[in-house]
């Protein structure tokens, strides 16, 4: 459903994402993971066609993401990284604007948005607009954006970063759930005990390049050690200042 | 007394950033025309662009302060109290008002305009400190549209509800119409030159057209599946909703001729050249040519259209193939 072959992209001198190759099956949950600036937003730009890679190609449902950029558009849902919402839209708004450009029948649109915004615990601030909603009120509407049109494939740049544990379990069962329908999840997160229990297939990158890709049964220890031992160790020095007496 | 000064100059520093409110004023369209081309009636339009600009930036400094943050600094009773009789101090209308008021002494014709301004200043002063809606909130109401843009135009009507752009040209608009009402005889050629300013007060916008979308809402432009086109024409159709809305009473074909040249003319800069906007301050736009193309194109729109109403038709034209042109290159740009 997801598939890359060297995909690369370039800043000037700096390389973001480095020959990147790998195949994600339909109804799959990939963990893209990483450090911060490790590549893992670039690589998602590149595969929702929002960025144009230097070299190599990406195919999402089979179409060409640089020769196909507005088609492919029609069949995935995003989760981009700085949410894309709109301080003038409500909550509510931002749904049914979706419902409207995805050319959903506008019934439908109604009936998703009050599930969506039941299902997230958005009920209460559906008239809110995104420039008053707190951070995990416009991650939920975002992924509420990602989830309406019923998309193939769902890209999600870190779902379960700045919510509360109750939602984040909801979007983990949404989550299960689409993918058992056969829809294509494909997520970065530094979650790692969420990804361990959701994830079919992890994917590890680390400056730019991929370090591991497999099943979650093929990790060789947990997810967390085998992270640490591959992308970054934490160095964790002490502060001998902290809690001295103030000069 | 260093924690109290050092919360003053972080003030003052945030205060010499926002006067981006009176630095807007050189990007702006109307600004340009009253410089130029107004004469005498340009003292008018300043005290309208003066009053719109001075409303603003009347806040109260201690607003800059987010409230939790003043309240869990380690600052004692005195040293709050002080800080809240020194602070309007560091508003540079504060000064403008005493140095007026010392030069007001003994002159009661300025004395009256001195209080007037001052009661300006104070109102804004204190009604900053009352916890009034935030503007897109202002504008909830905003009526349903036909079709799958609907929302996007309600979003971008809110967006220029929120420009001072907008205000200033609602005064002038209903300053014709209270000259309309009263009955005082104008010739009509008053109102369509009246039309074509309130047209010139909104054109900047025309070059900024998503200035206020910020980064969410434009990488969200990039996920939509919509051609460039239709995001244009999202923009426009607000930008000429509200044109037309406040030309009406006025007169309405310039006016709306006058609107479609500032889209068609500033699509260049909206697209090519995109700068962020602030709300609440006049819109910056690109003033060296585009802006003054925009105020000829618009100034020659309007009086054809006075005279040969068909003249509307190529206008409408250039818009149409304008939203063409740059739609395309919209969409050339998104993928980058």
């Amino acid at each position: 459903m997801i598939s890359c072959r060297n995909l690369t992209r370039r800043f000037g001198d700096f390389t973001a994402v480095q020959a990147l190759t790998l195949e994600v099956p339909a109804g799959a949950i990939c963990a893209f993971l990483g450090p911060n600036g490790a590549g893992k937003s670039t690589t998602v730009k590149m595969l929702t066609g929002l960025l144009a890679p230097t070299s190599g190609e990406a195919e999402v449902c089979g179409l060409n993401v640089a020769a196909h950029p507005f088609e492919i558009k029609k069949v995935i849902g995003v989760l981009p990284e700085d949410l894309g919402l709109f301080d003038d839209l409500t909550v509510e708004e931002h749904l049914l604007l979706t419902g409207d450009i995805y050319g959903v029948d506008h019934r439908q649109t109604r009936a998703r948005t009050d599930q969506l915004l039941h299902a997230l615990s958005l009920d209460h601030g559906r008239h809110t607009f995104a420039a008053s909603c707190s951070h995990g009120m416009r991650k939920k509407t975002a992924f509420a954006m990602a989830l309406l049109p019923n998309p193939r494939v769902l890209f999600l740049d870190e779902p379960f970063e700045a919510i509360d544990p109750v939602t984040a379990k909801i979007i983990r069962e949404l989550l299960v759930s689409v993918a058992r329908h056969g829809v294509t999840v494909f997520l970065t997160s530094h979650i790692l005990s969420m990804v361990e229990r959701i994830a079919s297939q992890i994917v590890m990158i680390r400056k730019g390049s991929m370090v591991w890709n497999s099943s979650v049964a093929d990790l060789p220890q947990s997810l967390e050690d085998h992270y640490f031992d591959l992308v970054e160790s934490p160095v964790v020095e002490e502060l001998e200042w902290l809690g001295s007496p103030r000069s | 007394m260093a924690r109290l000064a050092a919360i003053l100059r972080a003030l003052a520093l945030a205060y010499r950033r926002d006067w981006t409110a009176l630095q807007s004023l050189a990007g702006n369209n109307f600004f340009l025309a009253t410089v130029f081309f107004m004469g005498k009636a340009g003292g008018f339009l300043y005290l309208i662009l003066g009053l719109v600009v001075l409303f603003p930036m009347s806040t109260d400094p201690m607003r800059k302060i987010p409230a939790s943050r003043l309240a869990l600094w380690p600052l004692e009773r005195r040293e709050r109290r002080l800080l809240r009789l020194v602070s309007p101090w560091v508003n540079p209308i504060t000064w403008v008002i005493a140095g007026l008021a010392i030069w007001t002494v003994g002159r009661t014709i300025t004395a009256g305009l001195w209080a007037f301004i001052a009661g300006v200043f104070l109102a804004g002063f204190l009604l900053s400190d009352l916890p009034f809606p935030s503007a897109p909130s202002m504008w909830r109401p905003i009526p349903a549209f036909p079709g799958r843009l609907n929302q996007l135009i309600r979003k971008n009507v809110r967006e220029i509800l929120s420009t001072l752009d907008f205000y200033c040209a609602l005064i002038l608009s209903l300053s014709a119409i209270g000259f309309r009402i009263a009955g005082v005889d104008m010739p009509g050629e008053a109102f369509m030159a009246m039309a074509l300013l309130v047209v010139l007060a909104l054109a900047s916008y025309a070059q900024c057209l998503f200035g206020l979308d910020g980064e969410g809402g434009l990488s969200r432009y990039r996920l939509l599946p919509l051609r460039g086109w239709q995001l244009l024409a999202a923009k426009d159709a607000a930008f000429l909703l509200v044109a037309i809305a406040l030309t009406l009473p006025l007169a309405p074909l310039p006016g709306a001729g006058a609107a479609c040249v500032a889209l068609a003319a500033g699509h260049a800069p909206a697209v090519e050249k995109p700068r962020t906007q602030t709300r609440w301050r006049f819109t910056m736009g690109v003033l060296i040519w585009n802006g003054v193309l925009q105020i000829v194109f618009m100034a020659m729109a309007a009086s054809t259209i006075w005279t040969h109403p068909w003249a509307l038709a190529p206008c409408v034209a250039a818009w149409l193939g304008s939203l063409w042109w740059y739609g395309r290159e919209m969409e050339r740009r998104m993928q980058v």
